[in-house]
């Protein structure tokens, strides 16, 4: 008997106790109301806008927690304090394989520093991913699933090339270090600020997990064949840089940038509505309420604007959310995550290009959690089309044709 | 894959198995019949009368190209035969055992840095492409199988086929007129299967506004994996190590009883022999007749009906994946480099599958239930 949902309804919130297959769902484009995993790594409820990881708040966690113990509880599925040993063995799992191969640092430098960063990290994941699966054992490469060290590695590849860009010195990774705080020695050359690492784990932890999204989702794609993480990152990176989703970001404070004045922004986003036009860093797929992420950023900002130059930059995105706010929201449509991290990723010193590779390491955490729930039950991805082109024709040769 | 207009109910199963995400026009795949079309076309006539040339060009752009259009397309690939010089030197700094398939995928993630407006993915920058894409890879392909083999890299012929300056270059030899045959239509046959994983990532990817070259290689990610390409290999691999017609139907009846699922065996959508099999079969006896090792044919044809009468009656059969090895080793192409060639054929389709899917298509992003 299989299981039926409406999950077009408004009211259902997309829990079930257990799901027998197959399923009957309404469906439509681009996969939406199609149910393609079952899992436990975290829960957006779409009526309340409320986000959980693992169970617990996402605000909970983003206030006091750390991206390291928020990894372990998304992977783990455990909570860190009450298995404190074990937590401390990831972290050591987790920290210690940042140095880099003399080779990759060398390919990265290789090529043109105007080369976008996302493509950059891509190539150095692919490259590491030779060093690091054993020869001959790739009939089992997926288990390599079971290690968490791509998550820093991720890490250290991202501050190499924040550093190349900037035309630095390649600077080894200080293993005893937690990932927010190498990250930003790495990009600011400089020993950062409490406050500053704390901001870097807690947009981490906000962009750790998020559904089945693009990026997220063909993770699950290539991880269901059996391909291993290297694999598996080198094909998400294309969707998380997408200009529809990471990219976003990047175009979010590009505009600020150019905006540069509350007044013009204002008029600015009054034009784009009066047009029809897409506001960037607008607009949720579930949620129709204010999305708990943003929420929760919109506390820090103020707390960073420091400089001049910083201030306006806020008062510029605020302009533009305030106006934009008022035809949108009576619509169900409000900021989303990608708008205010992008102010707070350029707050921590992040050009604009860079924001989804740092956007990348969070996701790095959902990405482990999600691919090893679902190779656990494995089951191939093979959705089928109706073909609806032309029907028996015969070769003719070229001259006929 | 074009979106369905409508919502509509249906009922699948984990995998997504027997959900019709959209239409296309690409390909049709009758599973119930071991059926296959290209745009109209059976395969079989594809196979007998095309080439690999002609074939990408139906694929991509839905027609068998004219006199005009063949020149223009033939011309693009040729122009883009050189890749970036960084991607082919990258080769020499991986460690010399690496995987085939790893050292295809950094030559091209690291040539995708050097996409002239790599970033411009307007709709006509994204038809652009595949004529650059196919010839960047064909390249970077042969370039991976020659540094496996320690040959010289031979230069780019213009004035021939795909297939011929492929093997030329791969092999670092001059191909005979039968292999540069057999092999073009294994790329024919390979080119396009409907929305099999590598392509759904593919589409996934290009969804996002991503360029068409990320969206290959997110296809290639798929392909590496153990359960898509990667059978290719574990089923040449065992019949490479039966040594006789006897050992092999010994193996095969043990391997029965064991439950094992035999890696080249059974497909989600036929039901029936694969149509791609018995095109290439043919092909497979004859190259391996030419270099003495019938033999080897002798062991594939007792283990592929050994298990076909026990299993044909669960509905599994041979499938392209446990032939097209025996096509790969008579070329002497390596086996850790058989899921390249793969890659090289099949992501024709995923590129017909997104831009079909770029003009009118919304980002994907299914869900999942939560039962925590």
């Amino acid at each position: 008997m299989a299981s039926k949902f409406d999950l077009f309804d408004k009211d259902f919130d997309w829990r079930s106790k257990q799901v027998e297959w197959p399923v009957t769902t309404p469906t439509s484009q681009g996969l939406s109301g199609v149910i393609a995993s079952e899992t436990k790594v975290a829960w957006a409820n779409p009526n309340t806008g409320e986000l959980f990881y693992r169970g617990i708040p996402v605000q909970e966690l983003a206030d006091s927690a750390t991206f390291e113990e928020v990894a372990y509880l998304l992977v783990e599925g455990k909570h860190w304090t009450k298995y404190p040993e074990e937590f401390q063995s990831f972290c050591f799992r987790l920290h210690r394989v940042r140095q880099m191969p003399v080779e990759i640092l060398n390919l990265i430098a290789a090529q043109p520093a105007d080369t976008h960063p996302t493509r950059l990290l891509r190539a150095a994941v692919s490259a590491l991913g030779c060093f690091d699966i054993i020869p001959h054992d790739n009939l089992k490469a997926h288990h390599h699933w079971e290690d968490v060290w791509i998550i820093s590695q991720v890490e250290a590849l991202v501050g190499h090339i924040a550093r190349y860009r900037k035309g630095l010195k390649p600077l080894i990774s200080d293993f005893r270090q937690s990932l927010a705080k190498d990250l930003l020695y790495m990009i600011l050359n400089t020993r950062p600020t409490k406050e500053q690492v704390k901001l870097l784990n807690l947009l981490w932890i906000l962009y750790a997990d998020h559904g089945l999204d693009a990026p997220t989702f063909t993770g699950l794609v290539v991880g269901s064949t059996k391909a291993d993480p290297y694999y598996n990152i080198v094909a998400g990176l294309g969707a998380l840089r997408g200009p529809l989703i990471g990219g976003a970001a990047e175009r979010v404070i590009r505009m600020f940038i150019r905006l540069r004045d509350a007044n013009v922004a204002r008029a600015w986003t009054e034009g784009m509505l009066a047009k029809g036009y897409i506001i960037p860093g607008f607009g949720h797929r579930v949620f129709r309420q204010p999305d708990p992420r943003v929420e929760i950023m919109r506390k820090y900002l103020p707390e960073f604007a420091k400089d001049p130059e910083q201030r306006l930059l806020l008062e510029v995105a605020t302009s533009i959310e305030d106006t934009a706010s008022f035809y949108l929201n009576p619509k169900g449509i409000y900021v989303n995550i990608n708008f205010y991290s992008a102010v707070l990723f350029h707050f921590l010193g992040a050009e604009p290009e860079m924001i989804p590779c740092f956007y990348a390491v969070g996701r790095m955490a959902g990405l482990i959690a999600r691919v090893r729930e679902y190779l656990k039950n494995n089951r191939l991805y093979r959705p089928r089309e109706k073909y609806t082109g032309k029907t028996d024709r015969t070769y003719i040769t070229m001259e006929e044709r | 894959m074009r979106p369905i207009r409508e919502m509509m109910e249906q009922t699948y199963d984990r995998g997504l198995e027997n959900l019709i995400a959209g239409e296309t026009g690409i390909s049709k795949i009758d599973g119930d019949n071991g059926k296959l079309w290209y745009r109209g076309y059976t395969i079989e006539d594809l196979a007998e009368h095309g080439s690999f040339d002609e074939v990408s060009y139906l694929l991509i752009h839905g027609e068998l190209p004219t006199a005009s259009q063949y020149e223009r397309w033939r011309k693009d690939m040729e122009n883009w035969h050189e890749p970036p010089e960084e991607a082919m030197a990258v080769i020499k700094t991986l460690p010399d055992d690496t995987h085939a398939l790893m050292l295809y995928r950094t030559m091209l993630s690291v040539a995708a840095c050097h996409i002239p407006q790599g970033e411009n993915t307007r709709l006509d920058a994204q038809w652009r492409r595949p004529a650059g894409i196919l010839g960047w890879c064909s390249t970077l392909a042969a370039a991976t199988i020659c540094h496996i083999l320690g040959k010289e890299f031979n230069p780019f012929n213009p004035g021939q086929s795909f297939s011929a300056n492929f093997l030329t270059q791969a092999l670092g030899r001059e191909p005979t007129e039968y292999e540069i045959k057999a092999f073009d239509v294994c790329m024919i046959v390979q080119a396009e299967h409907g929305l099999q994983a590598s392509a759904l990532a593919a589409l996934t990817v290009i969804s996002t506004g991503a360029d068409l070259g990320s969206a290959v290689l997110a296809g290639m990610g798929a392909v590496s994996g153990n359960l898509h390409g990667g059978a290719i290999k574990k089923a040449f691999l065992n019949l490479l190590e039966l040594k006789s017609v006897d050992e092999a139907k010994a193996w095969v009846n043990v391997k029965l009883n064991e439950g094992y699922r035999f890696p080249g065996f059974g497909h989600p959508i036929y039901k029936t022999h694969d149509p791609r099999t018995k095109i290439l079969e043919p092909y497979a006896k004859k190259l391996l007749e030419n270099k003495g090792e019938e033999l080897l044919w002798d062991i594939y044809q007792t283990v592929r009906d050994g298990i076909e009468s026990k299993l044909g009656e669960k509905e599994i059969f041979i499938t392209v994946y446990g032939v097209t090895g025996l096509i790969y080793h008579a070329l002497e192409i390596p086996v850790g480099s058989f899921p390249i060639i793969f890659a090289l054929a099949n992501q024709t389709g995923w590129m017909a599958h997104c831009l079909e899917y770029l003009s009118e298509g919304k980002m994907i992003e299914p869900g999942a239930i939560y039962t925590g």
